[in-house]
């Protein structure tokens, strides 16, 4: 009720006629009529009052993102070293910056190069250590390749075998074990055999060593006893 | 026979490359043949199919296809993009061309042989033409996406049909147009696969045959670009596809290792509307059949098992015989083993690495049969890793043990062994003099002071061995009238006299050693020579051929010994004639100067001269049941081949000493469960 009261008030400040605010009396009666500037002036007022509105809610979000870019400059700033520090090293060897960017350079062409060291076929490799003349520079774990051998042949016929690979011995081609296949005569002989099994040297690797424990402790006691 | 203690050697552990191409040569009665490792062999179909001429592969290459041309030229083209032309006289790469097209899947030649097409991964189809001394691109047809699988000539030369992923082309060769593009798995639901054609082949008739990854082998007509005739021959796919001259009969093979073969059989008796039908299954191969082939009378396929098939066609064949009997080869004819005698070493020749093995000892003795216990393990001593991707041509180690050579296409190395204790040191001879290289056979003399190095154009060198390591070269001996091939057989003589050399022209010099001239040649034979050896004490000249013949010519006399006429007049025993394999080893025992012994893959013989030639009604290989005779029966039925059937396969035998044999088997078992996975075989019951 009261805010009912303090909105009415308010929009009586405003001054849109009354003759528009006023609540609808009984729906029989036809509309009231209202005069051409009237209307005219509610219009202008109503539009004012939005574009106010906007304006103030444009106003309200630069301000936002003003503070919040201050913040950043600020974040910023605390993280570099002080001015000071900064001067000096900007001002030391540039020699040694010039270095660097070397480095990163061939840094990024070794990459490249690894990479397609991948796809390729086993080239010719130039030692790690012919390089590391020039320039100090951390030990890293790469491969120093001559771009000269690395060829675009080697990735085509890489392709080609990948696919041929893949087309006789790819998924859903039914390719099977030597043993199982070799296993079907054994079983299918009019004298039934085994399966054909591969002598794989990891079998028993606990037996063979307590085997190989029991050995050594025996035959330390049977030069002992001899011994003695 | 005899008692002789036997070292049973099975750690070769040699494993055939699979056969990847093969080209029958028209008119020509050869086969050439290339394998996966970049091998590529001819077989003389006229020699009892035997392996001629061998060039060893190479690491970077892989041949993809294979064609004879006008001329008798041989090409290989494979996924490193080259067109390749083989000397076969030398026996090397000859010159390799670009084709411009990336890796090359196939390659056809049209039918007089003045053209080559290569289909290539980025899809184009070349045309080259090919020029004496070597081949010139002539034009590229139309180039649409997808890689050209498979290529086929029509037989006028107008057309070529080319398989691709899903779809199958037809070009006219005039314009470079694609004249007809028919899908091929139209109408498969399982849209999701792709459907690879395998092979293709193009018939006079306008037929299109191809073979598919759905197992299907389909006939299309091309103008019409509609399909014939389709039948599902297995489930998995189907990788080769061959047409007989006559186009009457097609062989296809199966990723399972089955073959099949397709003829053109009228509907009805007497009709004149003919069918292709599916006639004759066979399963000779236990993995993929990547190649066939059909000559005029027989079909022909090899597989991934490295095992070559020879079928011949009943029907061909003019009467049953040893010719119409099915041919298997897996194993090379040639000694891929060299032994040391006095230091029972064994040096064994990979493609890419020499093994040198020392035997191990028995102290014990026993009966016939049995297995003594070793009192000393075989013991590998050396692995020699060749340098560079060329792979070996030929190996040897001499007699005393204390030098190895071995040489590739560009390269040859000798290395000198010391034991020293247990300790084994190999160190390379350096300086080595410059020879015109490959050397096709290296032979040691028997007391290890030369090295005979055969080379091409009929040529053999003679290099001095020095203490402490090194050589020098003596002298080369060439044949009186020149020959084009290379020599591939040496023999030497004990007391370092006489050479005997072999040519790829199949005739056998023989020179001198001591003054360095040539001596006399041995009357030509028709076949080819597939083991040499002289006789330590008569100098005779033992000579087995690759049609099983065996002839023995004196040196010393320039003429066939008295044995070897009457073993020609009589003629060898009919099974022995029959044998599957060539000799490959022949050697002498010096305590019996009356004995041969010889080997092939199935069988070791100890050959008495001084008995009697068993005639056709004898039983050849009669050592069992004179086992069981009493003596007196015994001396009856003796004859002069003593055969063992014992050790199979054998690669290698040899006499040690007076009574210990090595024998070099190879298990075929070993070899198969190291090849690619094979396909799943679902048997009823398992």
């Amino acid at each position: 009720m009261a805010g009912r009261q303090k909105a009415a008030a308010a929009a009586g400040k405003r001054g849109p006629p009354a003759a528009l605010l006023s609540p609808p009396s009984s729906e029989d009666e036809a509309p009231e009529e209202v005069s051409f500037g009237v209307a005219r002036e509610a219009a202008e007022t109503q539009r004012k009052l939005v574009g106010a509105a906007a304006r103030r809610h444009r106003e309200l979000l630069k301000e936002k993102r003003r503070r919040r870019q201050e913040l950043f400059a600020e974040q910023k700033k605390r993280k570099l070293l002080p001015e000071a520090v900064l001067q000096e090293l900007a001002a030391a060897p540039p020699a040694g910056a010039e270095a660097q960017a070397a480095a990163a350079d061939r840094g990024k062409r070794r990459g490249g190069g690894a990479a397609k060291q991948r796809q390729g076929q086993a080239q010719r490799q130039v030692k790690k250590n012919e390089r590391r003349k020039g320039g100090a520079r951390s030990e890293g774990n790469y491969m120093a390749v001559r771009l000269k051998d690395q060829s675009l042949i080697g990735l085509h016929q890489q392709l080609a075998k990948d696919f041929l690979n893949t087309q006789l011995y790819g998924p859903g081609t039914n390719r099977v074990q030597a043993n199982e296949f070799f296993s079907l005569e054994n079983k299918k002989n009019p004298v039934k055999k085994a399966a054909v099994q591969f002598v794989d040297q990891s079998w028993g690797q606990e037996k063979k060593q307590r085997a190989m424990r029991f050995k050594k402790r025996w035959l330390a006691t049977q030069i002992k006893r001899s011994g003695v | 026979m005899g008692e002789f203690e036997v070292h049973r050697v099975r750690f070769f552990g040699l494993v055939p490359a699979g056969v990847r191409c093969l080209a029958c040569q028209p008119r020509g009665g050869r086969l050439a043949l290339a394998r996966t490792d970049g091998a590529v062999e001819v077989y003389n179909f006229a020699a009892n199919y035997f392996q001629e001429k061998v060039i060893p592969g190479h690491e970077a290459r892989s041949v993809e296809a294979l064609c004879w041309t006008a001329g008798d030229r041989l090409f290989g083209a494979g996924l490193g993009g080259d067109i390749t032309e083989y000397d076969l006289a030398r026996l090397c790469a000859a010159h390799s061309v670009d084709g411009g097209g990336g890796p090359i899947w196939s390659m056809a030649a049209n039918g007089s042989g003045t053209l080559l097409a290569i289909g290539c991964e980025d899809g184009s189809v070349k045309l080259f033409q090919i020029v004496p001394g070597g081949i010139q691109f002539e034009r590229n047809l139309d180039r649409r996406k997808g890689r050209i699988l498979c290529l086929s000539w029509h037989p006028s030369g107008t057309h070529i049909a080319a398989g691709s992923i899903d779809v199958l082309r037809v070009f006219d060769v005039c314009s470079g147009q694609t004249v007809q593009r028919i899908m091929v798995n139209y109408t498969m639901q399982n849209a999701k696969r792709e459907c690879i054609v395998w092979s293709i082949a193009f018939l006079s008739s306008g037929t299109v045959v191809t073979s598919d990854s759905f197992g299907r082998v389909q006939f299309w007509d091309w103008e019409r670009g509609t399909l014939l005739e389709s039948h599902t021959v297995s489930t998995s796919a189907v990788l080769s596809l061959a047409v007989s001259e006559k186009e009457d009969s097609i062989i296809v093979g199966t990723s399972t290792g089955a073959t099949y073969q397709f003829q053109l059989l009228p509907v009805k008796m007497g009709s004149l509307e003919k069918r292709w039908v599916r006639t004759k299954p066979f399963q000779h191969h236990t993995h993929d059949v990547r190649a066939v082939a059909h000559s005029s009378t027989a079909l022909i396929s090899g597989g991934l098992d490295a095992q070559l098939v020879i079928r011949p066609l009943m029907e061909k064949m003019q009467k049953k015989g040893y010719d119409a009997v099915l041919r298997k080869f897996i194993f090379p004819h040639r000694r891929l083993v060299s032994c040391a005698r006095k230091a029972r070493l064994l040096l064994f020749q990979f493609s890419q690495h020499l093994e040198l093995w020392r035997l191990g000892s028995t102290d014990g003795t026993g009966k016939d049969g049995e297995v003594l216990p070793l009192r000393r393990m075989p013991e590998h001593l050396v692995q020699l890793k060749s340098k560079g991707p060329e792979h070996i041509y030929c190996s040897c180690v001499s007699p005393c043990g204390s030098w190895l050579a071995y040489s590739t296409a560009s390269r040859f190395h000798l290395y000198r062994v010391r034991y020293e204790g247990n300790s084994v040191s190999v160190k390379k001879v350096p300086k080595v003099p410059k020879l015109l290289l490959p050397a096709y056979q290296l032979q040691f003399s028997s007391d290890s002071g030369s090295l005979f190095v055969a080379s091409a154009r009929g040529s053999v060198h003679v290099l001095q061995l020095l203490e402490p390591g090194g050589c020098k070269h003596l002298h080369t001996f060439r044949p009186p009238s020149g020959s084009p091939e290379a020599v591939y057989l040496l023999a030497v003589s004990a007391d370092g006299h006489w050479l005997a050399a072999v040519g790829g022209d199949w005739a056998i010099h023989i020179y001198n050693l001591k003054c360095f001239k040539h001596h006399c040649t041995v009357p030509t034979y028709s076949c080819a020579v597939t083991a040499l050896a002289i006789h330590p004490v008569s100098n005779n000249l033992v000579i087995a051929y690759s049609d099983q013949q065996l002839f023995e010519f004196s040196i010393p006399e320039k003429q066939y010994t008295a044995w070897s006429r009457m073993v020609q007049n009589c003629g060898l025993h009919k099974v022995w004639l029959e044998r599957d394999s060539p000799i490959t080893h022949i050697t002498f025992n010096p305590k019996n100067p009356s004995h041969i012994l010889l080997h092939d893959v199935y069988m070791f013989c100890v050959l008495d001269k001084s008995l009697p030639l068993p005639d056709n009604s004898a039983l050849l290989m009669n050592q069992s049941t004179l086992k069981q005779l009493p003596e007196t029966a015994r001396q009856r039925q003796l004859h002069a081949f003593k055969i063992c059937k014992k050790f199979q396969p054998l690669l290698f035998a040899d006499l040690l000493d007076e009574n210990c044999l090595v024998m070099v088997e190879r298990p075929i078992m070993d070899i198969k469960t190291q090849l690619p996975l094979p396909i799943q075989k679902k048997k009823f019951g398992t």
